[in-house]
């Protein structure tokens, strides 16, 4: 077991790509027990990282060492970790009771507690002895993460596990999550969505475009993310005059008329210009139309952190 | 059994019971019409089973073993768990046999009973040596299902150029041949049904099935250890 200081994965310099497009870029990082999350948009190589970690994808460059042994060709260590990585796959022809103690057998284990021990943490004691190929989305999603568990891992490396599920399953495996973490274990969780991570995860990996841009703990990162300017297009008749009065609040750093009509604004505070703009309308007989965010997207947000 | 689960899907079956009733129907066709010693071993045993038939109903188990894995990704079900590659490949490889190995060998069995020619042991002769191809070719066709997704189209282009064509032509290739293995072998048990055409003898004729068979098993251990499972 590893100890709160002693890292349960370590990444040094890795790389990969495949011909030449790079999808990790000389990530080096450390995992330590509780949970950790790696966060980033789709296609940021989230999935490729954690391929490398679990020993699936070989790195083109640097090393991968998780409790203190090389991951790749180390088929012992897979007593020791538990994977569920993104795809959803089962076999459809089997129930989720047996495709449990598959994975415990395969584990090396022939007990019919530590299936029963998965099952219920997974919330699935009543669909046991159904076809996988009957199950939702969600049901998939916790039988999966049933298996993973069943021989009681060290660490456990779980990709988008949340994809699919509502959000009272969500609720469940943030309780989950939460017991695993507080026996030690380390737990790293992928995942495109930032709310998601913020309520599973202690410290944060943001990855983007391949690349680590930030780690470290989730909140100081979500501080520096609600920072950020955001650019609004605000819709108002008399422009010129509502630009003019826009200029004035202390929450815009910038005005701009576009085309169109509109008028574009960056601003760090969005709820203040939210609040102000209809109040400076009012003032100078404008008509307000609408006040959008233009660039609210997790791409945005991700390629700020990574300019920082 | 979870690989032979897998192996066994309702589309497989039907077209493993086809690739079956084909020869056997033509077998039954010809017995009724042409009466000649040697008029259904030579045709449609040689011609047909071993030539065609075999090779296909074993490359469409044996490519889709870790085919159908890599294309639907539950390959790294398996191997995120303590288990040794070679065990993974043996399980993948002994499904294709354990299904393909007894139909094949009734189909020739009961061909060879039917001709004039296969009196004595000719049927287990021929059952024997379609065992040693149907071993053979699940080694080499699981390979090339983890090599490539495409592994039906090239094992075609293979069975029909290299297997049928050029080894039928170019006698120095036959030693480089699953079909002449399993005539190798046939022949070595009953020189009397199975005549010298086409053949090699016996021993090199299963030290070649062997050589096969274990090349491409180290082959694709060495291949689902080393490659990247998305």
């Amino acid at each position: 077991m590893t100890t709160a200081f002693t890292p349960a994965v370590e990444v040094q310099a890795v790389s990969k790509w495949y011909g030449s497009v790079v999808a990790v870029n000389d990530a080096s990082f450390d995992v330590y027990p509780g949970v950790t999350g790696i966060l980033g948009p789709n296609g940021a190589g989230k999935t490729t990282l954690l391929s490398m970690m679990c020993g699936l994808v070989k790195p083109s460059r640097g090393s991968v060492r998780m409790l203190g042994q090389e991951v790749q060709g180390n088929i012992e260590l897979y007593r020791r970790i538990g994977v569920m990585l993104e795809h959803d796959v089962l076999y459809p022809f089997m129930t989720g009771r047996d495709f449990v103690r598959l994975a415990a057998r395969l584990q090396g284990m022939n007990d019919e507690s530590a299936i029963d021990r998965a099952i219920h943490a997974a919330n699935l004691e009543d669909a046991q002895h159904r076809a996988t190929g009957t199950y939702s989305r969600g049901m998939r999603q916790r039988i999966r993460l049933a298996a993973a568990i069943v021989h009681e891992p060290e660490v456990l490396i779980l990709d988008e596990p949340l994809n699919g599920t509502d959000p009272r399953q969500r609720v469940e495996f943030a309780d989950f999550v939460a017991r695993l973490s507080a026996q030690g274990k380390a737990i790293l969780i992928s995942s495109h969505i930032l709310e998601e991570v913020e309520a599973l995860a202690d410290r944060i990996l943001l990855v983007v475009s391949g690349k680590l841009a930030a780690s470290g703990d989730f909140h100081a990162i979500r501080e520096k993310l609600d920072e950020r300017p955001f650019q609004v297009r605000i819709g108002a008749s008399r422009q010129r005059e509502m630009a003019a009065a826009l200029v004035g609040l202390d929450a815009v750093e910038s005005v701009s008329l576009a085309e169109g009509g509109s008028i574009e604004v960056l601003t760090r505070n969005i709820a203040e210009l939210q609040r102000m703009a209809p109040k400076l309308a009012q003032e100078i007989d404008s008509r307000l139309y609408r006040i959008e965010p233009l660039d609210d997207s997790l791409e945005s947000v991700f390629s700020y952190v990574v300019q920082r | 059994m979870l690989a032979l689960r897998q192996a066994v899907t309702r589309r497989k079956i039907a077209l493993l019971i086809i690739l079956s009733l084909l020869p056997l129907g033509l077998a039954v066709i010809l017995d009724s019409t042409v009466a000649e010693a040697g008029s259904l071993i030579g045709p449609v045993l040689g011609g047909l089973v071993i030539s065609v038939t075999l090779p296909i109903t074993v490359m469409v188990l044996a490519t889709g073993a870790f085919g159908n894995e890599v294309e639907d990704r539950t390959l790294s079900l398996l191997t995120t768990k303590p288990v040794q590659r070679w065990t993974i490949v043996l399980s993948k490889f002994a499904a294709s046999v354990v299904v393909a190995a007894p139909l094949m060998a009734v189909v020739a069995a009961v061909i060879t009973t039917m001709d004039a020619d296969g009196t004595g042991n000719a049927p287990l002769a021929a059952a024997v040596g379609v065992i040693v191809g149907v071993v053979a070719y699940s080694s080499a066709f699981t390979w090339l299902g983890l090599l490539t997704t495409r592994a039906l189209g090239f094992g075609l282009v293979y069975v029909l150029l290299w297997e049928a064509l050029i080894t039928s032509f170019l006698s120095g290739t036959r030693y480089l041949s699953i079909r002449s293995y399993i005539f190798g072998t046939a022949h070595g048990l009953n020189d009397r049904a199975f005549g010298e055409d086409l053949t090699i003898a016996m021993v090199p004729a299963l030290v070649g099935a062997a050589l096969v068979t274990v090349g491409f098993f180290l082959l694709t251990t060495r291949r689902l250890s080393r490659m990247d499972i998305q």
